[in-house]
């Protein structure tokens, strides 16, 4: 009798698990979904995704968690979300360095292009770069000039090998066939201080920590990334012979590959939902973030890209 | 100047800014005192509620869970023996041996009023000489934070034992160690013959609870104290006179404290340790440092509090963040309307005034909590051990886990606490080891700026361009040999 009850009940827990996956694949999401960063607390994706966590409940009926998993320059997070099952409940919010470029000055335990699909590029920073007030360097051109003269002795102050500051520099370097004295600082913040105190003689920045140096007169803007100008009087990199997708971070979520297309699809009206939400641009504002919204589709075609561009970046640098 | 420091004043005396205060304050101790939960996640989670807050009201709660956070951090290491972060391992030096004596609660006390007044004293300096300082910090650039690591690990090795020596191994071992993973610079593998966990270096959090609590943990099993407490007393309150007589420590090191928080990078471990360090080689009896000196507390806690007032100088005078904790201030300041920077005193004055007086008052508040719980925490060591014992561990490997939730950390704690058992066996200090291994990466990547700066010509580029950073490289043998002897001698008289 005890063993007829023990059996039934194997059967019929069977049969649940049976049906479960239809269901939870017919109702995602049926949990709370996880979002890794592979970055460290206090960074600007850090902050990004605390405020898209906040309000993204509202259109997807669950929660989203952020779990930090910073190491090894991005890749812990990275792998964790690779090896994890493609169900739609565990994300990467990454960036297009850490995401394409990495694959090529490293060896990865993964496949950033096999493993990973976009979901959504929540937005992207484009890049300045910036003398001191009283630098002799008046526009590009002039810094251009005199990396020529004398390679190597300009000090270019950025945010660490291989990151957001570097790829730019390098990217100009290699377009422009000059040659910079490149040194490392742990962050945007700590290079822009040495440009500040006269370390370095140019650096890089983003909007959101130019604009404060902008106006209290202590910085020059000489050209900014992409094809449209930011400021009327600086030229765009494009201006300048610098064409392409550089200078601009890109923040995405991503997926590992085989997320079943009903997942992706919730993900994404989910999104499209989120940037038109008042709140959440009101939000993102005061943080000085933009908002502009990719999906996955359009920034797969973007990565490919990247993937090209990084490659031959890469290359060109290490010869 | 005057005008917009009193406005500030009069809009800082709100209730919604103290009862926040208060609630971040005692959120963060709690925190803090939780091992593997850090200050700086509970900042970023609690950031955007302060974006639905007043300005006066929403950041005065981030310091305060900031504030909170910092002593929270020394509840476990001087209870258990626990420090979950760098800034607490000189404070559960004497901490836990004042517990082993059923001094818990004077320790605790001590712990709090020497925060509070390294803190206080130092964001009153820091409101007063906030103009002088933002031009100091100017001054320091890879090469000089390169040479003060340098000269504060000579003078951590000099000073921290009985035997340079063995302290000398600990230390070169602990740099070692902090070599394992990804080079920070060029982004080679070291040692870490090709597994990947390792390629992120070797974990903090787990290195410190296995070296200095499993030891002790395992003591207690060892000497079979089943039935008995860990301490059967808490012990008396602290009183003002052994507070008096650690008053000239407790001064010393909010000086230590505040400067070494105007140099970029420096921070709250090296803070913490050279002020324990100064007090011992100043006292007459550097033997009892170690083994349950009030005054050791004193000098390290003050020290590592006061680093805070110089740190937030960057960033509102420059509005540069230094750290991720004033990288998380930045985010509230700015999703205030308060953009820092040079402009900020004039267009906001009064508002910034209002904040930095706000964050004297939240120490004065702190005060108040913090006595208030103390004995609430220190009842906590007249647990039963057989049942503390078993908590103790599953803080540990807990604390551990959740910092990141990696197996591979739980496998670290358990190496490290093996190695703590054998170190303590040999009488080998791991104090030493463990500064070697947090100062190690910050003084190579100092060290990589500073060659990368001379661009192949490091000797002439610091000859020419900083001679300042020469005076100190040359000095620093000098020291550390004066250190030694002094050391020697007044131990040997001392016996």
């Amino acid at each position: 009798m005890f063993k007829l009850t023990l059996k039934k009940l194997a059967v019929s827990i069977g049969l649940a698990a049976l049906t479960l996956p239809s269901l939870a694949a017919a109702e995602y999401p049926e949990k709370p979904i996880t979002m890794v960063i592979p970055f460290g607390a206090g960074g600007s994706h850090d902050l990004n995704s605390r405020v898209i966590t906040s309000i993204i409940p509202t259109y997807l009926n669950q929660a989203m968690i952020v779990r930090l998993t910073p190491g090894a320059g991005g890749q812990k997070g990275t792998q964790e979300v690779a090896n994890a099952p493609a169900d739609g409940y565990t994300l990467l919010f990454t960036h297009n360095y850490v995401d394409m470029l990495q694959q090529y000055v490293e060896n990865l335990p993964y496949d950033p292009l096999e493993d990973f699909i976009p979901i959504a590029r929540v937005n992207y920073a484009p890049i300045g770069v910036v003398v001191r007030a009283d630098s002799p360097y008046q526009t590009f051109e002039e810094l251009i000039a005199a990396a020529d003269k004398e390679p190597g002795a300009i000090q270019m102050s950025h945010s660490g090998n291989w990151g957001a500051l570097f790829v730019p520099a390098a990217q100009i370097m290699k377009e422009r066939g000059v040659a910079f004295n490149l040194v490392p600082y742990k962050g945007g913040g700590p290079a822009m201080q040495a440009l500040l105190s006269g370390d370095a003689d140019v650096t890089m920045g983003f909007p959101s920590t130019l604009s404060t140096q902008i106006e209290s007169g202590a910085i020059r803007v000489l050209a900014t990334a992409g094809a449209e100008r930011m400021f009327d009087d600086v030229p765009t990199f494009a201006e300048v012979g610098v064409e392409g997708d550089v200078g601009f971070m890109h923040r995405v979520l991503v997926a590992p590959k085989g997320t079943p297309q009903e997942a992706v699809d919730k993900l994404t009206e989910a999104f499209a939902a989120l940037v038109e939400d008042r709140t959440f641009t009101r939000m993102m504002g005061r943080l000085n973030e933009t908002i502009d919204l990719i999906d996955g589709p359009a920034y797969q075609k973007l990565r490919e890209e990247q993937a090209v561009a990084y490659k031959e970046l890469v290359e060109a640098l290490t010869k | 100047m005057l005008e917009q420091f009193l406005t500030g004043f009069g809009m800082a005396m709100r209730l919604d800014t103290f009862a926040l205060m208060a609630a971040g304050l005692f959120g963060g101790m709690l925190v803090g005192a939780l091992p593997g939960f850090t200050t700086l996640m509970a900042m970023a989670i609690l950031l955007p509620i302060s974006f639905f807050l007043d300005p006066i009201v929403g950041i005065p709660f981030l310091l305060g869970v900031y504030k909170g956070g910092i002593f929270g951090g020394s509840i476990p290491a001087i209870l258990v023996s626990m420090p979950g972060t760098g800034a607490a391992v000189a404070t559960s030096r004497d901490g836990y041996k004042l517990t082993q004596q059923g001094k818990s609660r004077k320790a605790l006390d001590m712990a709090l009023f020497s925060s509070v007044f390294g803190d206080t004293s130092s964001d009153i300096f820091t409101i007063f000489m906030i103009f002088p300082i933002a031009y100091l910090v100017m001054q320091f650039g890879p090469p000089e934070l390169f040479a003060v690591l340098l000269l504060s690990l000579v003078i951590i090795a000099a000073t921290s034992g009985q035997n340079p020596v063995k302290s000398l191994i600990m230390m070169l071992l602990g740099l070692w160690l902090s070599f394992i993973g990804t080079d920070p610079l060029g982004g080679v593998e070291r040692f870490t013959f090709g597994i990947f966990d390792l390629k992120s270096g070797i974990p903090l959090l787990p290195m410190l609870i296995g070296v200095f609590a499993i030891p002790e943990i395992a003591g207690v099993v060892m000497r079979n104290e089943g039935v008995r407490q860990l301490a059967a007393l808490v012990g008396e309150r602290l009183t003002f006179k052994e507070f008096r007589a650690s008053f000239k420590t407790i001064l010393r090191s909010t000086a230590i404290g505040a400067g070494i928080g105007t140099i970029p990078g420096l921070g709250q471990v090296v803070a913490a340790m050279m002020g324990y360090s100064a007090a011992k080689n100043a006292s007459d009896h550097p033997e009892t440092f170690g083994e349950g000196e009030l005054e050791g507390i004193a000098a390290a806690e003050a020290a590592n509090n006061a680093v805070n007032g110089p740190t937030m100088v960057p960033l509102l005078t420059l509005g540069i963040p230094g750290d991720n904790v004033t990288a998380i201030l930045l985010g509230a300041f700015v999703a205030q309307g308060l953009r820092p920077g040079p402009q900020l005193f004039e267009e906001q004055g009064a508002t910034v005034f209002a904040i930095l007086i706000a964050m004297v008052f939240a120490n004065i508040l702190f005060l108040a909590i913090g006595y208030l719980s103390i004995p609430f925490f220190s009842r906590l060591v007249q647990i039963k051990t057989s049942v503390l014992i078993p908590i103790v561990i599953m803080f540990a490997f807990a604390g551990t886990f959740v910092f990141r939730s990696d197996n591979f950390d739980l496998l670290m704690l358990v190496v490290f606490g093996i190695f703590g058992l054998l170190a303590k066996a040999g009488k080998f200090d791991v104090m030493p080891m463990v500064m070697g291994f947090i100062l190690g990466p910050p003084m190579e990547y100092a060290f990589g700026q500073t060659v990368a700066m001379g661009n192949g010509a490091t000797m002439n580029f610091l000859l020419q361009e900083r001679l300042g950073t020469i005076c100190v490289l040359v000095a620093t043998p000098i020291i550390g040999l004066a250190l030694w002897r002094r050391m020697q001698a007044v131990t040997t008289t001392g016996h």
